[in-house]
């Protein structure tokens, strides 16, 4: 029994996948945040380039990697799928787990499948210069390290819970020559407001987004990019599940399960997506797609189907997704990167359409998890992608309780190396289990999440 | 420098060991059953601790203070109060005068939940108090876990924050016939130090006790629904709920309020039950009282287990600071109805911020 199934880098897939094509209804627009009326390109050029626009409207099956990108991609890519035998013997699992191993790429998560083509395609238009914000550290490295390959500048706006968490991950981006800013600063006027109503806050995605959106606006030479949420983002993500249909077919395997956690969405959609068209199809129907998201932050479980802004400020257009409203601040969870208010339009519809099953785990359960991984595994995964070996180790118990033999395949987003601060939280019995007060907020009708 | 006045309760504690609880009124006894005194030992632990000697220290004579100070190696003092032997209540509230009068910076006692409240009672809330823990059991908030984080505490006074701590009264007589009565006395200054892990979260979120409340108090005013009756217990976090919403608390007891207007101040059982008969769609909000933090059963007597059933288990809402959670591992729940303590369950949900509750684990004594 092979432990893990590598692909040549002549195999890897050299085209991105869009599931808007294989939707049975097209997704609902998003609207002018000022006008309440359909965005069109033209709205948001001042921050993003138009390939990219392009692709975030698209409704193709298929968009061709260019060759630029994908041989800086094979730095890395294919990324190797596992097949966790050490996990399994732990659980005394009837279940076969395999995971796609995402930490290989040189910031040590799956952020750069996509900061590698947003650089490329911001480059192509004459963009010198990125403005971005990170939650847990993971994408502001991995724009980081696009841009130098670029020969562009970086401005990154980091959480500034994370950013005191985590110092080396401001080093990382030193590194690779950009500069890391904790937000919300005095650099912005959207950071200055929060500022100053909160001097003390621990800062939120939905803040930072506000200030990078801010940035690029105000500089003619400088773009926005997001690391997450959008549709281009989760087109670039789709690489990894199409390698892993291509590594599992070596073993003349499909998933029964497919999981992945949820902070924006991306790298769920990332893996998911692939089976998610093949279920929506009817190719694959049974599969069993599971979104994990913290309790703290439950934006799938216990959010609302509405439109609503992508950042506290409401710069960016109102996008149809789930909510928890975009002025809710989550608590600082040690999982930085699932602190979002909102999920990537895509994800939320295919949630409110039953094609994906949305779990939460409270943080003490997902490091619990995370601790046993490591000690059968090896890795010591981000407390990110640690929901989704939470909900792995969950379906592969369940298997046990029933003596299935399902297929178990989860997205392992990132290592945890800059993260130690968080386990030895755990270890101390430091951390709180968080929990959203949903059925409190539910009671009171009127007042439901701000929503545009 | 900080100038701190110093007192002991020299026959605190001595209950314990001789199957007494507590030792009000009866030192007497406890000696003639063989106990000894605990509390100066306790004490002479805390300062023996302290790392250095830039406290100035106000005392009393011998038992109650001076002793333990020649003990601990402590040799600058100076001795503001000669109490009577045998020491009682009347020389604790008097040293704590005197020492006020001095202008200390901190009182610094070592006792039980008695002395805490006749510390107090002299005190108030001029300066901060601190107790060393020595009684036979402490319900208080005001005690320092062990001697040891009382000698960290007294060394940073000068720097660190202080907040509100529950002062109880313990009904000793009653406690040694078996019955626990612990009502809410009133609310000290204590200094503390806010849990800190390198990951930096803890500092974030218990940094301000105040900031806590407040977003406590926005987001029950946010929630509240047209025409239910909500009771709201006692203590310093659910009274700032009330001053949202532009209401006088009763601090130390119950209120009732309905469409943003007081409908019962300082409410009784008998009161909270006839308003529920009036308004059957109610909730009951309170915070957990005391060291242990009881959620049911201390403090917020008035919300009997008739009171609980009336409104509906469902309708508890329990509210407390990251802070006074992260001091509680695990939160009590006795409200004197066994089946309705069992009710509750293994865990609750606790509200700590704006839209952000946490789940805490509850134990049910005994
Ligand atoms: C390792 C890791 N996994 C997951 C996420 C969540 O983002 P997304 O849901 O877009 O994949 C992040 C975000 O920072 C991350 O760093």
């Amino acid at each position: 029994m092979q432990t893990k199934i590598l692909l040549d880098e002549g195999e890897m897939p050299k085209r991105w996948y869009n599931i808007q094509a294989d939707l049975p209804t097209p997704m609902d627009p998003p609207l002018h945040p000022a006008t309440g009326k359909p965005a069109v390109p033209d709205d948001l050029r001042h921050i993003f380039p138009m390939e990219l626009i392009r692709q975030e409207m698209s409704t193709e099956r298929y968009t061709d990697i260019p060759e630029e990108v994908r041989d800086i991609l094979t730095l890395w890519r294919p990324s190797p799928l596992y097949r966790a035998k050490k996990l399994e013997a732990a659980l005394k699992t009837p279940a076969k787990i395999y995971f796609k191993w995402e930490g290989v790429s040189p910031p040590g998560s799956h952020k750069p499948n996509t900061a590698i083509p947003q650089a490329y395609y911001n480059r192509e238009e004459g963009i010198e210069r990125l403005a971005t914000e990170t939650g847990a550290g993971q994408w502001g490295s991995s724009l980081a390290f696009a841009t130098g390959l670029f020969d562009m500048e970086c401005t990154v706006y980091m959480v500034r819970s994370s950013y005191d968490q985590k110092p080396y991950r401001k080093s990382m981006m030193q590194v690779y020559g950009a500069e890391c800013i904790p937000s919300p600063s005095e650099k912005t006027r959207s950071g200055q407001a929060i500022l100053d109503r909160d001097p003390d806050t621990p800062g939120s995605l939905g803040i930072a987004i506000s200030e990078a959106v801010e940035d690029a606006a105000a500089h003619e030479n400088t773009n926005y990019a997001l690391g997450s949420v959008l549709n281009h983002v989760c087109l670039h993500q789709t690489i990894i599940g199409q390698e892993a249909q291509q590594q599992l077919a070596t073993v003349d395997t499909y998933p029964d399960v497919v999981i992945g956690c949820v902070g924006g969405g991306t790298n769920f959609a990332g893996l998911s997506f692939p089976f998610a068209g093949a279920k929506m199809t009817g190719k694959h129907p049974e599969t069993d797609i599971v979104a994990v998201e913290p309790a703290a932050c439950p934006t799938l479980t216990k959010g609302l189907y509405a439109y609503d802004f992508g950042d506290v400020a409401g710069l960016t257009p109102l996008m149809r997704m789930f909510t928890l409203g975009h002025d809710f601040v989550p608590p600082a969870i040690h999982a930085g990167g699932l602190r979002y208010h909102g999920a990537s339009p895509l994800v939320s519809r295919l949630v409110q359409d039953g094609v994906v099953r949305p779990v939460a785990y409270r943080q003490n359960e997902v490091f619990e998890a995370a601790v046993l991984f490591a000690r059968t595994e090896g890795i010591v995964v981000a407390p990110e992608a640690a929901h989704a070996v939470k909900a792995a180790v969950d379906e592969a118990i369940k298997c046990r309780e029933t003596g299935e033999e399902k297929t178990i395949l989860f997205n392992n987003s990132g290592h945890g190396n800059f993260d130690f601060s968080s386990y030895e939280a755990y270890f101390a019995g430091m951390l709180v289990d968080y929990e959203y007060p949903a059925e409190l907020i539910k009671e009171s009708l009127s007042r439901l999440p701000v929503t545009g | 420098m900080t100038t701190v006045g110093f007192l002991v309760n020299p026959i605190a504690g001595m209950g314990g060991a001789v199957a007494l609880a507590g030792t009000d009124g009866q030192s007497a006894e406890a000696l003639r059953r063989g106990a000894v005194p605990r509390a100066a030992d306790r004490a002479v632990q805390a300062l023996s601790a302290l790392p250095g000697q830039d406290v100035e220290w106000c005392t009393c004579a011998a038992p109650m203070g001076e002793d333990v100070l020649a003990a601990a190696g402590i040799d600058h003092y100076t001795v503001l109060y000669r109490p009577a032997v045998p020491t009682g209540a009347a020389d604790t509230k008097a040293a704590c005068r005197a020492f006020l009068a001095a202008g200390v910076d901190l009182v610094v006692f070592c006792g039980g939940d008695r002395t805490a409240r006749d510390v107090f009672d002299a005190v108030g809330r001029e300066v901060p108090i601190l107790g060393i823990p020595a009684g036979v059991k402490m319900y208080s908030a005001v005690f320092a876990v062990n001697p040891a984080a009382a000698a960290d505490l007294i060394h940073r006074a000068g720097e660190v924050p202080c907040r509100d701590s529950e002062v109880m009264d313990v009904d000793e007589e009653a406690y040694r016939s078996g019955r626990l009565t612990a009502r809410l006395y009133g609310y000290a200054c204590v200094p503390y130090i806010a849990e800190r892990t390198q990951g930096g979260k803890q500092v974030f979120e218990q940094q301000d006790e105040e900031r806590a409340k407040n977003d406590i108090a926005a987001f029950i005013a946010e929630i509240m629904i047209p025409d239910a009756l909500y009771i709201i217990g006692a203590g310093s976090t659910t009274a700032r709920i009330m001053e949202r919403l532009g209401l006088l608390p009763t601090l130390l007891g119950v209120d009732a309020v309905r469409n943003g207007e007081v409908v019962a101040r300082n409410a009784d059982e008998r009161t909270l039950l006839t308003l529920l008969d009036e308004h059957p769609r109610a909730k009951i909000v309170v915070s957990p009282i005391g060291a242990q933090g009881f959620v049911l059963g201390r403090g917020n007597q008035q919300i009997s287990p008739a009171v609980i059933r009336k409104a509906g288990l469902q309708n508890l809402i329990v509210v407390a600071t990251p802070g006074k959670l992260a001091a509680t591992p695990l939160l009590y729940v006795d409200s004197g109805d066994v089946a309705l303590d069992r009710e509750v369950g293994d865990s609750l949900q606790v509200v700590s911020g704006y839209r952000i509750a946490q789940r805490k684990r509850i134990v049910h004594p005994e």
